[in-house]
């Protein structure tokens, strides 16, 4: 298929600079050859299969002094992990049962996936492993793996994704990336933004691109440009304040003292829209007195900038696990007992949380909001109201994370004082789509059409309700998308730290009139590129 | 040889990740001695092996304990608080 000139490729983009080079397509390599029993004697399969590790660990070896600092310790724990001897004994063992030295290393890297698997802190590594598991087996088979990129030109570097091997691989002539698949949180798109690489992820189409095509990577605006020149390059919006104040506040989310003492000193935040405060308690090994607590909740509630301080209960689960309250292993840790159904097991926990925060707000004077995480049902939200008002005078309301409480949202009327979407894992849960998963980027974009209505549902849910909704998940960190939350009728958005003035001057540079415009047009979006190019479309036009 | 047991404790955020996983392998491999490490009253690995010791995925804040075949009774305390100093991440 041959694509006409102009033709728009969409993706995810990576960073705020856009490129113009030559396709360089990486082909998917030779595929490798299947595992079959060895008619060789194992003594030969074994030599073999040494000599294959020994290949590749040198490999490794100079890859990782090409590409120098941080990334040779990355090839150096690889090494570690390529020459284990425990794998090399199970490999040893498969090989001495008959099978062949690639199959005999295949399998036993799969015994180890498997036994590493499951365990969001050894995705990557389960990655890694199996990577070099094919670079073992490429090089018995005598099938070359290197990328042999070229030194000099501007070539665009399109593949289905890259390992870290791949990128340290990429010489200076590559000045741009595209992805068929991996999301914004893959590898690819990671050391691209540190090595400031225009890159686009997630670019299905780029499947029937040809090498020494002419396109213009274009991050800014999510796409692609075939023959495209810089001039066509998306613009990253300037907003010109022409209010003193955001239409709707901007808080600001913390999890440490030294996070309040940011927000006061370096921001205009009102008040915290999310205080996290399970890592206050992640490193303590025993439980901390309710004294204990009071008294860094008041040091951090004193430290908070002007306005009210929403607090969530402890957001713990077995991905994220409390030391001293135990949490067995479970298959699914996102769908298990985490939020507040841990008060299954540690009602006395949630209760002292709340009896420390009522300390530490008398204490300081502050208007304190409490709310509890991983709210399924009316009844949930109901036991959690009547436990936080049992205790303490503070505003009660829930986080918005399942898909089941975004749909009963009015029926909170006369229960809550107010709610705060979550988005990633209102995403998570909404899209079944696993936050962790790369495969699964583009269904975490925060401009999914299915997303946004629902976030239009529940701004109208609290509206006929009678309690305010914010935002408080990474989406209103987009300067764009703030000012879509706001339209929607969101009453208040709170962000990191880093991003409180740049979401205030977006917020600043229309009024909620516009807001609403710009909404309206964004819900008629039947995809999210088209989502995020009607809200750009209608700002530029500001 | 005499066995000698010591308790650490994981308190590195991440858990016994890979960096800690090859750092106390490489200590291992070096004193060419037989060190164990597991959960106390768990199946024990060898710790001449990052992946095994990975595979126990252990969390912060676990307490394990190690045993170390020697009869150097000093050595063996000596390993124990080097691969004490990898778990603090």
């Amino acid at each position: 298929m041959s694509l006409a000139a102009g033709a728009v490729l969409s993706g995810l983009g990576v960073g705020l600079n856009s490129a113009v080079g030559e396709v360089f397509f990486v082909k998917p390599q030779a595929p490798l050859p299947e595992w079959t029993k060895s008619s060789k004697s194992a003594a030969e399969e074994i030599a073999a299969l040494k000599t294959a590790i020994a290949n590749v660990a040198a490999s490794l070896a100079a890859l990782g002094e090409r590409a120098g600092g941080t990334s040779a310790e990355i090839f150096e724990a690889l090494t570690f992990l390529l020459e284990d001897e425990e794998l090399f004994e199970l490999a040893e063992s498969h090989i001495e049962d008959g099978w062949s030295a690639p199959a005999a290393y295949g399998k036993a890297v799969d015994t180890f996936a498997e036994l590493l698997g499951g365990d969001a802190d050894f995705d990557e590594r389960v990655k890694d492993l199996q990577d070099l598991s094919k670079r073992v087996q490429a090089d018995i088979a005598g099938i070359e793996m290197a990328l042999a990129l070229p030194e000099i030109g501007r070539i665009v570097l399109v593949g289905e994704d890259f390992s870290p091997a791949d990128t340290a691989q990429f010489t200076k002539a590559v000045v741009g990336v595209i992805t068929l698949k991996g999301g914004p949180t893959s590898h690819t798109a990671i050391i691209c933004r540190s090595r400031s690489i225009p890159a686009v992820v997630s670019c299905g189409a780029a499947a029937s691109l040809n090498n020494g095509d002419t396109v213009l990577v274009d991050p800014v605006g999510d796409r692609v440009l075939f023959g495209g020149d810089e001039s066509l390059a998306t613009k990253a919006i300037t907003y010109i304040a022409v209010n003193d104040e955001p239409i709707i506040p901007v808080r600001a989310n913390i999890g440490t003292l030294a996070d309040a003492e940011n927000a006061s000193a370096k921001t205009e935040a009102v008040g915290v829209g999310l205080f996290r405060t399970e890592l206050l308690y992640l490193n303590s090994k025993v439980v901390p007195t309710v004294d204990e607590q009071a008294a860094e909740y008041a040091s951090i509630l004193a430290a908070a900038p002007q306005g009210p301080i929403v607090v969530r209960t402890i957001d713990a689960g077995s991905d994220k696990p409390v030391p001293f309250l135990h949490m067995p292993h479970e298959e699914n840790p996102a769908l298990g007992v985490r939020g507040f159904r841990l008060i299954q097991d540690h009602r006395d926990f949630i209760e002292d949380q709340l009896k420390s925060l009522e300390i530490a707000r008398v204490k300081t004077g502050r208007e304190v909001w409490v709310m509890a995480p991983m709210i399924a049902t009316v009844q949930e939200a109901k036991q959690f109201a009547d436990l936080a008002r049992s205790l303490g005078g503070y505003k009660v309301g829930i986080m918005v994370e399942t898909p089941s409480i975004a749909a009963l949202i009015d029926q909170l009327a006369g229960i809550v004082d107010f709610v705060s979407v979550g988005t990633n894992d209102l995403s998570q849960y909404l899209f079944a789509a696993d936050r962790m998963n790369a495969n699964l980027g583009a269904l975490a974009n925060h401009w999914q059409p299915g997303l946004i209505r629902t976030l239009a549902r529940i701004a109208d849910g609290a509206a006929k309700g009678g309690f305010s909704a914010g935002v408080c998940g990474e989406s209103a960190s987009d300067p764009a998308f703030a000012v879509v939350l706001a339209g929607l009728g969101i009453n208040s958005v709170s962000v990191s730290v880093s991003q409180v003035g740049a979401v205030r001057e977006a917020l600043s540079a229309l009024d909620i009139g516009k807001a609403k415009e710009v909404a309206n047009k964004v819900l008629l979006a039947i995809s999210p590129e088209e989502a995020k190019a009607a809200a750009l479309d209608a700002l530029a036009a500001l | 040889m005499s066995v000698f047991t010591h308790e650490v404790e994981v308190l590195d955020p991440i858990g016994l990740h890979a960096r800690p996983a090859s750092q106390i392998t490489k200590l291992v491999k070096e004193s060419e001695l037989n060190v164990e490490i597991g959960r106390p009253g768990e199946e024990f690995v060898k710790a001449k092996s990052a992946l095994m010791l990975m595979s126990l995925k252990i969390k912060t804040g676990e307490k394990l304990t190690l045993t170390v075949e020697t009869d150097d009774e000093a050595k063996a305390a000596d390993i124990a608080s080097q691969i004490q100093e990898f778990l603090k991440g």
